[in-house]
């Protein structure tokens, strides 16, 4: 059944997987930092270790099935998530107010982060099976659309704003990437901005609408949900040039950054290790996804390249919107960094992508066709 | 599998080779994404990095001023008579409170404090940063101190802090000297912008108040590291406080006590000076204020009280109660009489018991009339009539001439705030404070003390000083020395000369044999002052309150206590080589040898028996050294 074949290892993106161990490495130093003292139980950077090892057999068991196979399960996972989305909606225990978790008792499973991936593998079968060398029509997309809706109105609902915003973005990115045609562009660009209004005033939760208008002006309401992003601009800021050192953060340690292993992993970074550790970090981190590109940019065919930039994009969206939410460039959404900020599933998620993204690169020759 | 692989695997190689074309887009936008990141990251940190540090210092660091510890009040003899203790306070640090209201409802259930006295605690500060503690309550009682330090978990933003303020070691001793403290007030935070904090305690009145600056030293600032709960997790440094200067006193704690306790709560005063230098030996203001009401703030109902003590405890009485001085006075008439030739040692006048002018009555005390009297006589007996008559020979402009040059009708000086002046009248004072001319009549009520006579206890007692050391008016003293805490010595206070009384030396030493004859001879008025072995000089007097008609038949005690006069006594000892001179005044104590005198005599008793041979005893180990 599965031979092994040279080539596979041959062309195994050991340079992905370097960026990958290094961005991994500097998740769980942080985490350590982020956590260090008195956090109750198991500290999270030895649970998110455990998450990685985790997330290591699985890239290996990914890696050794020919991705080709995800075009024949592609619905059936689909189905599988959006069955989940429903579970978690339904059942999903409540944390913070908002319904994201199913229970398993031994692991708590959040399907709104495998959406994403579900969503990318959904389209890239589906544009694959597509002819989409004359570029879409407005028609063209309304089946897609509505494979996207689902997931994403059961993800609005639980409620999380920026996991559908994900979808949204990479489904965006990958119909983008496969050619619309220029008028249904337009056409949708004119439809967006008159939606837009009616999006903000009935789509939105008063909450969620808060978070924007505080990111417009977060000192009017310091203490209340302006009260995140300024800290996190004041971690990252007083890092300056240098920053404070490891573990001497005293945003981070005096308990002022909230959510700081989570979603505001990154300004730990940032204020401890400064404008060059920053940089540094950033700089790995995008070049993993412009590793992902190039995996796309060699893909033998075009569901290889279409997966790999889905995942590509993937983890470049979330890691830009987690980022700028950081620095204050847009409202607080629960957003995780991907390798980096704590959490399971998300890891657990976004490995798979990476896993993907091997699996193409290394089937650039098709497997077992000579030998 | 392989149908639909093989399928895809026909896909057009242009269509795949457009595709991957475009993921150059890709990576364009990938890089401008980046852009972006890179440059809100130099923004943040490179620009706008100096600022933001600060804010999280400001958010990590807290200052807390330290009070220094205040500097003592001590007696003469270097004796505390105000220290410190520390007080347990509770504050409020409204940015570590979520829920004030929640928090201020339990708080008020551990202090017994109705919950609207703390929540007015907090509207006074409203305008205060959240982060600057309030004081709640001040001087938790060591019950409810546990009982709040028990809860302070769940009491977020409570914190008992320790502040040290006054310790009153003798009670109410000297209480209108010292003042009192008092938590500062929106006025005196601006007026010392910057220097005082909330919460701060400020002296009000008094020394406490005059002597702020030295008092207070200098406090010290502690930086402390705070978490995002304001639970303090370290010093991360301090300057350490310049405790307060020590004032020590001319006061004589011994004397202000044996002052105190003979005027017993009754209103008056009492004024003890050494005769040579202008040094304050006692003062005492009567009733006194009550000191330990004013720690941790007064309490509305303890404030209105006093203010409604018909005995007026707010009014410092040595410097600020006005009486007509009466007979007291009647040595500055003498004075002038002398010195402007109008009389002599051997000029008399007949009293018998009235004195006739401009068809109106001037009555002597005596009913039946003194005879004819002498200078000396009419002193000891304090005939008015022979006064009427130097007084209206001299005229009244003369009169006050001489009664300004010992120290009446002008502050003394003396470092108290808030002094009165007292009146002395003359004809342009007349002419403008009422804009009439004189009434030669009214001389022969002011040549007794009377009429708009005023004058302060101080001033009598300076005026008693001035007229028995040869006629050198000293500025009262209250302080000796202001010694900093490494018991360097700041400022010293000699003696100060103000002025020189009017006319010569024999003049004054007529005088004082007239004062020596009171208390000397079987009718003196003064000889209740009479010590075995000191000779003592004295003068009574009675200041008039009010003459309505329908008590002037009545006894004297069955007058109200209100319409009674008020009884002066000034003396000074050893008559031959003057040391002290003491004055007192009891309001409304009828007359001066029964209502004050027995202070004096009491004064001048403990003076010669335990104060002096003590002070020679130091004198002579000084010299065995």
């Amino acid at each position: 059944m599965l031979r092994f074949d040279r080539r596979l290892a041959l062309h195994f993106d050991w340079l992905l997987l370097l960026t990958v161990l290094v961005v991994i490495a500097m998740s769980l130093a942080n985490l350590y930092s982020a956590s260090y003292a008195g956090y109750p139980g198991t500290p999270p950077y030895i649970k998110q270790g455990y998450y990685y090892l985790v997330g290591f057999c699985l890239i290996l068991a990914i890696i050794s099935v020919d991705y080709h196979v995800l075009l024949r399960v592609n619905y059936p996972i689909y189905v599988a998530v959006i069955v989940l989305l429903i579970i978690a909606v339904v059942f999903g225990k409540t944390t913070a107010g908002a319904q994201r978790w199913i229970d398993f008792g031994f692991v708590k499973l959040q399907p709104s982060e495998l959406a994403k991936l579900s969503v990318v593998v959904t389209f890239a079968s589906y544009y694959c099976r597509k002819d989409t060398g004359k570029g879409f029509s407005l028609a063209d997309l309304v089946p897609p659309a509505l494979l996207l809706l689902v997931p994403v109105g059961l993800i609005i609902k639980q409620p999380d704003l920026g996991t559908a915003l994900m979808l949204v973005f990479v489904f965006a990115s990958m119909t983008l990437f496969v050619k619309i045609r220029m008028g249904t562009i337009i056409l949708l660009v004119v439809f967006g901005l008159a939606v837009a209004p009616m999006a903000w005033k009935y789509g939105l939760k008063p909450y969620q609408r808060q978070r924007v208008e505080t990111l417009l002006n977060p000192e009017g309401d310091p203490l209340g949900s302006g009260y995140h992003i300024m800290q996190s601009k004041i971690a990252v800021g007083s890092g300056q040039v240098l920053g404070k050192g490891y573990l001497a953060g005293t945003q981070v340690h005096l308990d002022f950054l909230p959510e700081r292993h989570t979603d505001f992993a990154f300004s730990v970074l940032a204020e401890e290790w400064g404008f060059v550790g920053s940089v540094v970090f950033l700089a790995c981190y995008f070049f993993m996804v412009f590793l992902g590109l190039s995996v796309a940019a060699v893909a033998r065919d075009k569901f290889g390249v279409l997966l790999a930039f889905g995942v590509s994009a993937l983890l470049f969206w979330q890691a830009f919107v987690n980022v700028a939410m950081v620095l204050g460039l847009l409202p607080v959404v629960g957003m995780p960094l991907p390798l980096f900020s704590y959490g399971g599933s998300s890891l657990l998620t976004n490995l798979a992508g990476v896993g993907i993204l091997f699996n193409v690169r290394m089937r650039r020759f098709r497997a077992g066709s000579k030998s | 599998m392989r149908q639909v692989i093989s399928r895809i695997e026909q896909v057009n190689e242009a269509e795949l080779l457009i595709l991957k074309k475009r993921v150059r887009f890709a990576t364009i936008a990938l890089l401008a994404f980046a852009a972006i990141i890179g440059i809100r990251l130099w923004y943040l940190q490179i620009i706008k990095g100096d600022d933001f540090f600060k804010s999280s210092e400001n958010n990590r660091l807290r200052l807390h001023w330290v009070n220094a510890p205040r500097g003592m009040i001590a007696d003469r003899l270097g004796r505390p008579l105000i220290a410190n203790r520390p007080y347990f306070n509770v504050t409020l640090a409204r940015e570590d409170a979520p829920n004030p209201a929640q928090v201020l409802s339990r708080l008020s259930t551990l202090l017994a404090v109705d919950v609207n006295d703390l929540l007015d605690r907090i509207r006074e500060a409203e305008d205060y940063p959240r982060y600057v503690p309030i004081t709640l309550k001040e001087d938790l009682d060591w019950k409810t101190l546990v009982a709040v330090e028990n809860h302070l978990y769940d009491l977020p933003g409570i914190r008992v802090e320790v502040q040290a303020s006054r310790e009153y070691l003798y009670e109410n001793l000297g209480s209108h000297l010292f003042g009192y403290l008092g938590r500062i007030n929106e006025k005196e935070l601006n007026e010392f912008e910057g220097e005082y904090h909330l919460n701060d305690q400020i002296g009000k009145l008094g020394l406490e108040r005059i002597y702020e600056t030295e008092l207070r030293g200098e406090p010290g600032r502690r930086y402390v590291e705070v978490d995002a709960q304001g639970f303090e997790q370290r010093e991360v440094s301090v300057l350490q406080p310049l405790p307060g200067a020590d004032i020590k006193l001319t006061i004589d704690r011994d004397l202000q006590e044996v002052a105190e306790e003979v005027l017993d709560g009754r209103a008056g005063a009492a004024v003890m000076m050494e005769v040579n230098t202008g040094r304050l030996l006692a003062v005492v203001s009567s009733p006194p204020l009550e000191l330990n009401e004013f720690v941790g703030g007064i309490s509305r109902k303890a404030w209105k009280d006093m203010l409604e003590n018909p005995l007026k405890p707010f009014i410092n009485k040595p410097i600020q109660g006005q009486y007509p001085p009466g007979s007291t006075y009647k040595m500055s008439v003498a004075l002038a009489g002398l010195s402007e030739g109008v009389v002599t040692n051997d000029t008399t006048f007949y009293c018998n018991g009235a004195m006739r002018f401009r068809g109106r009555n001037y009555r002597c005390w005596k009913k039946n009339g003194h005879g004819a009297v002498s200078l000396e006589r009419a002193l000891a007996e304090s005939c008015d009539v022979y006064f009427y008559s130097v007084g209206m020979k001299v005229g009244v402009d003369k009169l006050a001439e001489y009664a300004k040059s010992l120290g009446l009708g002008e502050p003394t000086g003396v470092n108290l705030e808030h002094e009165k002046a007292g009146i002395i009248p003359s004809i342009a004072w007349k002419k403008k404070r009422y804009g009439q001319p004189w009434h030669e009549g009214e001389t022969m009520s002011i040549s007794i003390g009377q009429g708009y006579d005023s004058a302060t206890p101080l001033q009598i007692c300076q005026m008693t000083s001035t007229l028995v050391n040869g006629g050198i008016r000293y500025r009262p003293q209250l302080i000796e020395e202001i010694v900093d805490s490494d018991g360097k010595v700041l400022k010293t206070f000699e003696p100060i000369v103000d002025g020189h009384a009017l006319g010569n030396a024999k003049s004054l030493d007529l005088i004082r044999k007239g004062m020596e004859s009171a208390v000397n001879t079987p009718r003196g008025t003064s000889t209740v002052a009479k010590l075995p072995t000191i000779l003592v000089g004295a003068k009574t007097g009675t200041a008039q309150v009010v003459r309505v008609e329908q008590y002037k038949h009545l006894k004297e005690e069955d007058i109200p206590y209100k319409y009674r006069d008020h009884a002066w006594f000034t003396c000074y000892a050893p008559a031959e080589k003057p040391e002290i001179a003491i004055t007192v005044i009891v309001e409304h104590g009828l007359h001066g040898a029964t209502g004050a005198g027995p202070v004096a005599r009491k004064l001048l008793d403990y003076y010669f028996k335990e104060v002096k041979p003590r002070k020679k005893d130091t004198e002579n180990d000084h010299v065995a050294i």
